[in-house]
């Protein structure tokens, strides 16, 4: 397969703290992307390297087989607005929208003109009047109509309500068909994107935990309920990603698939089996990583993952 | 080059910015001054009234770094293309204000300071010598201010206020250190008469210098600032 984004051990130091830590990464054309993490994980830091637009302290970054700084031909492919964009104090929209038509060559009025009206844009306000939802949506309206080889959506949905929300994914699902090409979509609303996702990147403390196919992590971990001995010899040597007591009852998240037999078998123990989403994985994985990482045990998870 | 004429054409996209607003200052400041020249006596009506257009040249200098730039840096324009579309911008509109400034001037001098005797736009040091002396100076006076405030705004962009306030700390103790150094030698006397005797050509020369200076400071520190 090609690569279109190649990482090698990145890291990104700040005075006091690090930011990214040994990132190995490697992008598929065509397909989209879920980064997905905590606040300050370190997802816009790495789109900010990817897109030549922060610096690296160390590691090397490949973007179509070239390095990204100050590289027009790599460049040119690329659409990165971020979350807290900036934009000329005088414009509105409709000029940062000309302006993007400027520099993207797959550049869209007509769906830029058509997301304008689905968001109820204001096009003629300047960008500083408009409220918080209404920003994100001028950079996921330039995101989309720029039609960019790789295109990247840094929590595009901050302040947008839920309908602004499932248009964008609409839309995002609806043009992405019509015109193939990589999708990077920061997230931390991760149930939200699930169905997007064709696969996963999770970072976390600047470390990637979680580099998969959606699918492959769907499948991954399942949650077996039931009174606790039968939960724990049902499992067996497996795995456990998380744990919740109620009595002698047992909620016990593991990983691995499971076979047909096994189903069987839970059934006959008088086991609930229930698959775990997307979400619920995550976070999951997010806190025994950083449980493991400061040593310290997080008993209130369950409350978190929801 | 074509993206650093599309950076021009992106900084152009409100016209008010970079055209309504220069040419409504230098209206506003003509007329106003037509108006106080008919409080005062004819032989005292000189007006430093042309210069606000270029203060407002050094705004933007900031302005079009500071909101510009990281919104450039989201259309995915390399630094270099922002950089040279930026200052190919500004020359382009500091040339265009030097020439008019110089057919005012001229036009002054033809209707007798406007029928009233005033001087706005060809005050007599500046407006002395053949057509391009005049020219040279506004641009140079220009192209200085806006890459100062230019400059400032990549300094503060890439190493916020303490390297704007150690850079404004070094340039008044180079100031300071020159002063003293006049003082300390009794040179205040020669120094006057050196900079009695420059022509408005010699200053522009230069301010021109001090421009290419700025622009380099301007080109190395924006090679590694973040948006």
């Amino acid at each position: 397969m090609n690569t279109i984004i190649e990482v090698n051990d990145l890291t990104k130091k700040y005075r006091k703290s690090e930011a990214l830590r040994g990132v190995n990464l490697a992008l598929q054309p065509d397909r989209i992307y879920g980064l997905l993490g905590r606040n300050g994980a370190g997802k816009t830091t790495l789109m900010s390297i990817l897109t030549a637009q922060g610096f690296a302290s160390s590691g090397e970054v490949r973007v179509f087989g070239e390095h990204p700084y100050e590289n027009e031909r790599v460049l040119n492919r690329i659409c990165f607005i971020r979350e807290s964009q900036k934009y000329p104090d005088s414009f509105t929209a409709e000029h940062a929208f000309r302006s993007a038509a400027l520099f993207f060559a797959n550049w869209s009025q007509e769906l830029a003109d058509r997301l304008a009206a689905d968001f109820q844009l204001p096009l003629r306000r300047t960008i500083k009047k408009l409220s918080r939802g209404q920003l994100s949506a001028v950079g996921v309206i330039i995101g989309l109509a720029s039609r960019a080889e790789i295109t990247f959506f840094d929590e595009p949905y901050l302040g947008l309500d839920a309908v602004a929300r499932q248009l964008f994914y609409d839309r995002l699902v609806e043009d992405y068909s019509r015109h193939p090409r990589t999708v990077v979509l920061s997230s931390h609303l991760i149930d939200e994107v699930a169905n997007l996702l064709e696969h996963v990147i999770v970072i976390d403390q600047g470390r990637i935990i979680m580099d998969d196919d959606a699918d492959t992590i769907r499948g991954s971990a399942f949650t077996v309920v039931g009174s606790a001995d039968k939960v724990w010899s049902f499992l067996g040597d497996r795995e456990i990603v998380h744990t919740d007591n109620f009595a002698s009852l047992a909620s016990v998240t593991a990983l691995g698939p499971l076979t047909e037999n096994e189903t069987r078998a839970a059934a006959e123990l008088g086991l609930e089996l229930a698959p775990v989403s997307l979400q619920q994985l995550i976070v999951r994985k997010t806190m025994s990583a950083s449980s493991a990482a400061s040593g310290v045990t997080n008993r209130s998870f369950s409350e978190a993952a929801r | 080059m074509n993206r650093v004429i599309n950076v021009m054409r992106m900084q152009l996209t409100n016209r008010w910015v970079f055209i309504g607003i220069p040419l409504i200052i230098v209206a506003a400041s003509f007329l106003l001054t037509l108006v106080i020249w008919s409080l005062v006596p004819e032989q005292g009506r000189y007006s430093g009234g042309a210069q606000a257009v270029m203060w407002y040249f050094f705004a933007l200098g900031i302005q079009s770094l500071t909101l510009t730039f990281p919104f450039s840096q989201g259309l995915s324009i390399t630094r270099r293309t922002f950089f040279f579309g930026t200052i190919a911008l500004f020359s382009i509109i500091a040339l265009i204000t030097s020439v008019s400034y110089y057919l005012l001037g001229l036009l002054e001098q033809a209707t007798g300071g406007w029928g009233v005797n005033g001087r706005f736009f060809a005050l007599e040091w500046i407006a002395g010598g053949p057509w391009f002396h005049p020219i040279a100076f506004y641009f140079a006076v220009m192209m200085a201010l806006f890459l100062i405030g230019f400059w400032a705004a990549t300094i503060y962009k890439r190493w916020q206020a303490t390297g704007l306030l150690s850079a404004g700390i070094s340039v008044a103790l180079v100031l300071v250190g020159t002063l003293y150094l006049i003082g300390s030698r009794q040179a205040w006397g020669q120094v006057g008469a050196f900079l009695g005797a420059q022509s408005q050509l010699d200053v522009a020369g230069w301010l021109a210098v001090l421009a290419v200076v700025l622009a380099g400071g301007s080109f190395l520190t924006l090679r590694r600032t973040e948006p």
